[in-house]
């Protein structure tokens, strides 16, 4: 393991692209402790202090889990990629909704080169309105509920809150360039990399929070129970049902093609973590939407207060119900977006390629969604339960929701770290290198 | 001067979003966030790109310098 990375670090243009990823990440939490010009940050800490003692159930615990703690520091990149992934759910939802963005999606490279810019476009609109919103809240002592700090140096000042929402908005915007970056000259993908730093970076300071308040036994068992999570997630990661696939031999020319055995790997859960995000994000609406309508002292209609009491902590029942469900639901929507049965077996077809028993063709498609959704159906109920663990279990421990081994932080941890140590990996083998995993 | 620095952040602010609005998207949204497909990335990056990469360094130095001194001037 320990040579593997050494290699890693002898090979120049390899080494070239870890120490370029590192340096991102480096800057990118830079900005994340980095205050916005005319915060209070004193009294920001203050209030967080107070707020971490309490046990208050963070209402904004994923937000906060995605923006690595700087979310309540209201730190210039305070957004994170938050805006990011909620354009991109918005657009993958509209791909099928809008005829016109389906053509753009079916017209390959170009036309998804330009859903990805319609992606960016969306995101520095939903970045205006978040930065608007969390200002607004903050201006109006709501971010912290019940803490009577001054939180903006001088909240009445116009044109210093417009200076501090577009700083945010440019953030975001500067994140997501970041993010590109390091997808382009760096190693992995680079937004699901910002998102592994930032989940992260909270981890040794929850650690250490339990480890004091809980004492020691606790804290060995937490350990404990992570560890085998972990593991456990691990396996069902890499799990996958390899179905045979024969090729013909052919003559092209002089030449003799095909006739080689390999097989269509389906993995278990094939859509890996995303519909994870996808739940905790649209979840996340309802609560934003009330924040923003609530602002006014009057009473609150029947709709805010149900939305207020059941969908913003995660242990009512009502909340888990619609998390599960989210997810399972997401899990065969991003599947049947990512995997098309049809154009696998056409692609088959057309290579004399064929599964022993199975007629090429239709009857082809037909036998792979089948397995495909038999498949899915264990994965989809494994990503509903690991994410539910946190909640269930952890609240009869008393831990807060964005506790260090929460279920989706696990998940996106094991997931990004796999993929990008498989990345690496196959840049080693190139080279004809031993990789990290055996 | 506190009013000084705090324009030129508002416009190193919109010109830095211009900027990245500006770039070509690369990685293809979700579609392979977290390992979903197989992303290539064919032919280097061409003479404009490079210069917008160079344009947008020098913008987000200046933003980043601007929010630091503005920082360090509401400091109460």
């Amino acid at each position: 393991m320990l040579t593997a990375f050494t290699r890693a670090f002898r090979t120049p243009d390899l080494r070239k692209k870890l120490l370029f990823t590192l340096g991102i990440i480096a800057l990118f939490r830079l900005g994340s402790v980095l205050p916005t010009p005319g915060v209070h940050t004193e009294n920001i800490a203050l209030c967080l202090k107070e707020a971490q003692a309490g046990d208050a159930n963070n209402i904004y615990g994923m937000v906060q889990l995605f923006s690595g703690g700087a979310l309540l520091k209201l730190s210039v990149f305070a957004l994170g990629i938050m805006p990011y992934i909620t354009a991109s759910i918005i657009l993958q939802l509209l791909v099928v909704v809008i005829p016109r963005l389906e053509a753009l999606k079916k017209e390959g490279q170009a036309g998804q080169s330009k859903i990805t810019q319609y992606t960016r476009y969306l995101t520095i609109g939903l970045a205006i309105l978040q930065s608007t919103a969390f200002i607004a809240l903050a201006r109006s002592g709501q971010l912290f509920p019940g803490c009577q700090q001054e939180i903006l140096l001088d909240k009445d000042d116009v044109f210093g809150i417009i200076t501090m929402v577009l700083v945010m908005t440019a953030g975001t915007g500067v994140i997501m360039w970041l993010g590109e970056l390091v997808t382009d000259r760096g190693v992995g993908n680079g937004m699901s990399i910002l998102i592994f730093a930032q989940v992260i970076a909270v981890f040794p300071a929850e650690l250490l929070r339990i480890g004091q308040q809980k004492g020691a036994f606790v804290f060995a068992v937490v350990m404990a129970v992570g560890i085998a999570m972990i593991a456990l997630v691990v396996m069902v990661e890499q799990a996958q049902r390899r179905i045979p696939v024969q090729y013909a031999k052919r003559m092209v020319g002089r030449r003799m093609y095909g006739g080689t055995s390999t097989y269509i790997p389906l993995k278990v859960n094939q859509a890996g973590i995303i519909p994870v995000i996808f739940a905790s994000s649209l979840l996340y609406l309802p609560q934003l939407v009330t924040s923003l309508f609530s602002n006014t002292q009057e009473e609150p209609n029947a709709v805010i207060q149900w939305i207020n009491q059941n969908l913003v902590t995660g242990d009512t029942p009502a909340y888990m119900i619609t998390f599960f469900l989210l997810i399972v639901f997401f899990t065969y929507f991003y599947v049947s977006i990512t995997f098309n049965p049809v154009e696998v077996a056409d692609n088959m077809k057309k290579y004399g390629g064929f599964i022993p028993g199975i007629r090429p063709g239709r009857p082809t498609a037909e036998y792979l969604s089948y397995v495909l959704s038999r498949l899915t159906a264990p994965g989809s109920l494994y990503l509903g339960l690991i994410s539910m663990v946190p909640i269930v279990a952890l609240a009869l421990v008393g831990a807060s929701q964005n506790f260090p081994f929460g279920g989706t932080s696990i998940l996106i941890m094991v997931g990004v770290g796999l993929d990008t140590v498989k990345q690496i990996e196959s840049q080693l083998q190139q080279r004809n290198y031993e990789g990290f995993l055996k | 001067m506190t009013i000084g620095i705090s324009i030129a952040l508002i416009l190193s602010s919109m010109l830095m979003i211009l900027l990245v609005l500006l770039h070509k998207g690369k990685g293809g949204g979700l579609s392979d966030l977290f390992g979903g497909g197989f992303s290539s990335s064919f032919g280097g990056s061409s003479v404009v790109e490079r210069n917008l990469d160079r344009l947008t360094i020098i913008t987000g130095v200046v933003w980043f310098v601007c929010i630091i001194a503005l920082g360090l001037l509401l400091k109460p």
